[in-house]
């Protein structure tokens, strides 16, 4: 498969919903049509009812379409055989909650044909890279908190080292610490040329790690396209440079002025997950370091 | 008392079209049923879904991997015990502690002592048993779908035939652990609870009956049946005392295997007696048995012997007779070409009765010992179970867990001897009175069964739909299984082997036949439906 193989394709693709009596109750989804190739990670972005779930079952084959053609790995959405090559993490925790970490994955791995030693060998490798604490592995799932269900999920998705791998709501119930890894296995499935279509509605996590996004509204596709060039302004420039003195700031000031730019001068900010990071990275490496700036609180 | 495994006996050729046709209805109720709901949800293009199923079917059934099949067999396995099926045993052994109390002593009737033990037993096995695969095999799936379980799965490439084998294979496996451990719990159970005057009685007899009894009367005529003595249902007939009135049996294939160590032949009779005067009543009837050769005018009659009431008798027949002298061998000159024995019965007591049916008299093998007939009714519970769990597991994956539950019950009800006879007197037009609105109208209009209806173009569509009615219950008489092959315990507990030809093979038959239809109704239920819980 070529880098810019169609891994997914979508047509005119509808879902209408349906009372019991067969009669519409609601369009979830309307005309969508958009392609995915390989390699790249792609954001279906949209508020909660925007037809973003609805999108990642029809390809899945969970549900049928009312009109329209999906193609997953150049098969039909209906085709089992396809699955071979798909991993899939649900929105929530649809895992079996009787079953412990390895039994789960095995049970997984025993679906994908897989040999004894490949089991053991790739669940061994999966837990740790989801970061599931060894003295958790042999609990039943349903003593885990979210966070732990989601982080199995992810390695229940990736048993079989799958070349498409479609996400609900991967950060969801995740920790900003949770949250960072998860973004980066995002990331480093990538870099190994896997293909990754997320859903989300937390838009700053699909930005740090989405090529190209789109976004559905009403069941609507409203906008598509990469991330950098969407989200890119054009009628703006910015500069950034390291600390500059009060002169300096002002001759940059004036020369801006000459030329009537309508600029503003600040100091950056870092983001709130960024301090968090930094600030358990630090209480890490320095086990009882406080670094406490708002004297109120102390008191 | 009566026991008669006639119901039972089977021949092959039957079986096999049995088979068939119950294969064919339920695999034509499966497909035309999806092909509906296909048509009726999707609309004209729903038709050539329905056919690429169909295909896609197939195609999955040379892709079917062991492996998936008991990795799903182990969920179901596990999920069973860790949401703990097991806590049947409690009630098991709550059961087994306190039964001896209400069941001590009846030690004046050992025969019927052991009975009640052994059918105590197999009874309460099998109604322990049977709900827990009922639960689980029903509210499974459903709560896969329900708790979307199952969309880890689906997505991954399990196949939906593999889904319902393991999830069917998975239930009959806890249901046979639970069954297993009942059984030998159970079988020591009997075993130290019989006393030890009783222990003889707990073998399994090997009977060989005639293939037919014929009856002559009074006159000496053959007649259909022997004389009814008043009661509403007969099982038995009965022949008068002192008179031409004979019972005879015909057992084929008779030869040396027949004869006991001792070089005997041994008939067991269960005969009834009924007196038609009072007179002495602790004095029984009497009853001669007579072997005749027709071709060799050669006929040797017992001395008489008394009717054991409401009880077995065993005669031991010496192979070797003597006849006006001449001393005869029963195989050899008694048994005709055919390898047939005539034996007559009489009642030798005037103006008495005995009664008798086709199973009252039966030649007795050399028993065989009683774990093998009561494991093999075991196996008789296991079957049941596995039929059980191959309907409540492929009508889950239809409706509901609830629901499923209720449907797997009805059809259970519906199979059960009595039910599925009556259903069968309705298919076969043996019931008076017409079909249902024929019957319904007779109830309101006061209208005896038997009178006639007038002649109106109304009635004639009354009839048509009860013809069509009949037609439709007639499928359902052969899709729904008759359960009374499957009851291997009654063999048991009355004293008998289970035979292998007429009720083991018709059991595994019946079970085999729903093999095919259950898994292609699972698998079309999963694969037509969203698998989204609304």
């Amino acid at each position: 498969m070529s880098q810019s193989e169609t891994v997914i394709e979508i047509r005119n693709l509808s879902k209408v919903y349906r009372d019991f009596w067969g009669r519409p109750k609601v369009r979830a989804l309307n005309a969508l049509s958009l392609d995915i190739k390989k390699g790249e990670v792609f954001g279906l972005l949209g508020p909660n009812g925007s037809g973003k779930t609805t999108t990642l079952k029809l390809l899945l084959g969970l549900l049928f379409p009312t009109e329209g053609e999906v193609k997953v790995l150049g098969k039909s959405a209906a085709d089992v055989s396809k699955n071979e090559r798909i991993g899939y993490l649900p929105e929530e925790s649809y895992l079996y909650r009787f079953l412990n970490a390895y039994e789960t994955l095995d049970f997984y791995g025993r679906l994908f044909d897989m040999t004894a030693a490949q089991r053991k060998e790739r669940s061994e490798k999966l837990l740790d890279l989801v970061k599931l604490a060894p003295q958790s592995r042999r609990r039943q799932l349903k003593e885990y908190s979210k966070g732990m269900q989601r982080r199995i999920g992810v390695a229940q998705a990736l048993i079989n080292d799958p070349d498409l791998v479609m996400l609900d709501e991967p950060t969801s119930g995740l920790d900003p610490l949770g949250n960072r890894d998860m973004k980066d296995l995002i990331l480093d499935l990538k870099a190994q040329g896997k293909t990754v279509l997320m859903c989300s509605h937390l838009l700053a996590d699909v930005q740090d790690v989405c090529d190209r996004i789109a976004i559905l509204y009403g069941g609507e596709l409203k906008v598509m396209g990469r991330v950098d060039e969407l989200l890119t302004a054009q009628d703006k420039t910015q500069i950034r440079s390291s600390k500059l003195s009060d002169a300096a700031l002002k001759e940059v000031q004036e020369v801006l002025k000459r030329h009537d730019a309508d600029f503003t001068v600040d100091q950056p900010t870092a983001s709130l997950e960024d301090l968090f990071l930094k600030t358990v990275q630090e209480s890490r490496e320095r086990p009882g370091h406080r670094n406490v700036t708002d004297r109120q609180s102390v008191t | 008392m009566y026991f008669d495994p006639n119901e039972y006996l089977l021949n092959p050729v039957i079986s096999v079209l049995n088979w068939a046709v119950v294969v064919g209805c339920l695999t034509f109720v499966v497909l035309f049923v999806s092909m509906i709901n296909l048509f009726a949800t999707r609309g004209a293009k729903g038709i050539g879904i329905f056919f690429d199923e169909l295909g896609e079917m197939a195609s999955d059934l040379f892709h079917l991997s062991p492996r998936r099949i008991w990795a799903l067999t182990r969920l179901t396995y596990t999920e069973a015990i860790r949401r703990k099926a097991l806590a049947v045993f409690v009630v098991f052994g709550l059961l087994f502690m306190f039964a001896g109390w209400f069941m001590g002593d009846t030690k004046e009737i050992k025969p019927d002592q052991v009975k009640v033990y052994i059918s105590f037993v197999l009874t309460t096995i099998s109604w322990l048993t049977l709900p827990v695969v009922l639960i689980l095999c029903c509210f499974g799936i459903p709560e896969d779908i329900r708790l979307r379980s199952i969309h880890t799965v689906v997505t991954k490439p399990a196949r939906r035939v593999e889904i319902v084998l393991g999830r069917m294979i998975g239930i009959w496996l806890i249901g046979c652990l639970v069954l297993s451990v009942m059984a030998v719990v159970g079988h020591f159970w009997i075993v130290r609870q019989i006393p030890a005057e009783s222990q003889p009685l707990l073998t399994c007899r090997v009977p060989v009956y005639g293939a037919n009894i014929e009856f002559i009367d009074r006159e000496g005529n053959s007649a259909r049946a022997g004389v009814n003595v008043g009661d509403i249902w007969a099982f038995r007939s009965y022949i008068e005392g002192a008179t031409k009135a004979r019972a005879i049996w015909i057992f084929k294939n008779v030869d040396e295997s027949f004869l006991d160590s001792e070089g005997n032949l041994n008939f067991e009779n269960s005969f009834s007696a009924f007196r038609s005067y009072k007179g002495d009543m602790t004095r029984p009837l009497f009853y001669d048995i007579k072997f005749f050769n027709p071709a060799k005018n050669l006929a040797y009659t017992t001395d008489p012997q008394p009717v054991n009431e409401f009880r077995h008798k065993l005669d031991k027949i010496p192979n070797k007779v003597t006849v006006d002298d001449v001393q005869y061998d029963i195989l050899k000159d008694f048994v005709n070409e055919k390898k047939e024995l005539l034996v007559e019965v009489s009642c030798i007591d005037r103006e008495q009765y005995i009664g008798m049916a086709r199973s009252d008299l039966f030649i007795r093998m050399p028993d065989r010992p009683f774990w093998m007939g009561y494991w093999k009714a075991i196996l008789g519970i296991s079957l049941t179970l596995l039929l059980i769990t191959m309907i409540g597991v492929s009508a889950s994956t239809m409706v509901k867990g609830p629901i499923a539950a209720v449907l797997t019950f009805v059809i259970y009800f519906l199979s059960l001897k009595d039910n599925h006879q009556f259903m069968d007197q309705l298919v076969f037009g043996r019931v008076e009175g017409g079909g249902f609105l024929e019957s319904v109208y007779r109830l309101v209009m006061h209208m005896g069964p038997s009178q006639e209806l007038p002649a109106n173009p109304a009635f004639s569509v009354v009839k048509f739909f009860d013809w069509m009615l009949n037609n439709f219950l007639w499928l359902c008489r052969h899709v729904i299984p008759y359960s009374q092959y499957f009851n291997m315990p009654e063999f048991v507990s009355n004293g008998f082997d289970v035979p292998w030809d007429t009720s083991i093979l018709p059991s595994l038959l019946v079970t085999s036949a729903f093999i095919i239809p259950c898994v292609l109704m699972g698998y079309f239920a999963l694969r037509i439906r969203e698998l989204e819980s609304k």
